[in-house]
């Protein structure tokens, strides 16, 4: 009886250490693992990860199939990278490149593992570009939302929630909860800089409309989304 | 003799590559309502863009009715596409276009607005 239970307690303590040892592997999954999962399931076949992007023309853009992730870390947090992955719902109402058809939402769906792996690939994406630590995230700005929702009109183009309500427009990446999702230091380098990081969109450049401040101000307040 | 030669073919090639590198950048005045303006007027113009939901404050301008399109000019025209619609007392919906289209490109838009309205501005 005693052997027994020192079979056991042995046996406990092999499998306590390979779940420690499997839940630190996944904890200190590399960027180069979540690059093989990325390659293996062909995401590069509608991301761009290795930037800049050279587009010059609109027909360059409409050959792009999904949004660019050369500057992922620099735009994502990676806890939303994580948790997206693994339940992918629509962020661009409409398809990417369409202004005429919906998205379809069939984004692939990674296991928890993978998205894992994947988010800490996008993670180590860093665009020199993209200063950090200009914005202060989550923090409220009321200059900023003067700016998005009277001096422009960021929500004719961009849907956001509203009295509990999801209003405005459908071409552009839905700004719902956009503070779980985006760094503010990647939307105010967007703003600033719109070429360096998306040469050829649809939405028009703010530089010189929108002075450095506003700038600033409107991606504080975006961050503030949640 | 050939040296002449050379130098004009040099010239025509460079003339070539300069002016199709240039023209490849700018698109038709046609080609840059659909891609900018069509996603709240409409690819037809009918201000049923896909950015005209119900809870927009404003509609965007139908760009096909003769009526209330013949009533502007063609300074009405540019300006609301260069400074946006703030600066001609319009909605900020309206956004500016004059660092995103070059002043040739928005000028190139009236006569486009012009043939969808099947009318002319004043």
């Amino acid at each position: 009886m005693k052997g027994f239970f020192k079979i056991f307690a042995g046996a406990l303590a092999v499998l306590v250490f390979l779940i420690i040892m499997g839940v630190n592997q996944s904890a200190d999954a590399s960027p180069a693992e979540g690059k093989s999962v990325f390659t293996a399931k062909n995401c590069g076949g509608c991301h761009l990860t290795a930037g800049p992007n050279t587009d010059k023309t609109f027909e360059d853009k409409l050959k792009r199939k999904g949004p660019d992730l050369w500057f992922a870390g620099s735009k994502f947090k990676l806890d939303w990278l994580e948790s997206w992955l693994q339940n992918p719902k629509p962020i661009r109402p409409m398809e990417y490149n369409s202004i005429e058809k919906k998205n379809a939402g069939n984004h692939a769906k990674l296991s928890a593992t993978e998205a894992h792996q994947v988010a800490e690939y996008l993670n180590s994406l860093i665009s020199k570009d993209v200063a950090e630590k200009v914005i202060e995230d989550g923090k409220p700005n009321i200059q900023g939302k003067i700016a998005f929702e009277k001096k422009q009109g960021c929500y004719g183009c961009h849907s956001v929630t509203k009295a509990g309500k999801v209003v405005g427009g459908l071409t552009g990446p839905s700004f719902v909860d956009a503070g779980k999702r985006l760094r503010g230091d990647w939307i105010y380098a967007y703003l600033k800089d719109p070429k360096a990081l998306i040469p050829v969109k649809r939405m028009p450049t703010y530089v010189g409309v929108l002075n450095d401040n506003d700038m600033k101000a409107v991606a504080q307040h975006i961050t503030t989304f949640k | 003799m050939l040296k002449r030669l050379t130098y004009t073919v040099l010239a025509i090639l460079f003339v070539t590559v300069f002016f199709g590198i240039d023209k490849s950048f700018a698109a038709s005045a046609e080609v840059n309502y659909k891609w900018y303006c069509s996603q709240c007027h409409g690819l037809k113009g009918d201000g049923k863009g896909v950015n005209a939901t119900p809870d927009q404050p404003v509609n965007p301008k139908n760009h096909t009715d003769t009526a209330e399109m013949a009533k502007l000019t063609v300074s009405d025209v540019e300006n609301v596409i260069r400074d946006g619609g703030a600066a001609s007392s319009k909605s900020t919906m309206m956004p500016p276009f004059d660092k995103t289209m070059t002043s040739e490109e928005i000028k190139e838009l009236v006569p486009y607005l012009s043939k969808l309205c099947n009318c002319k501005f004043k």
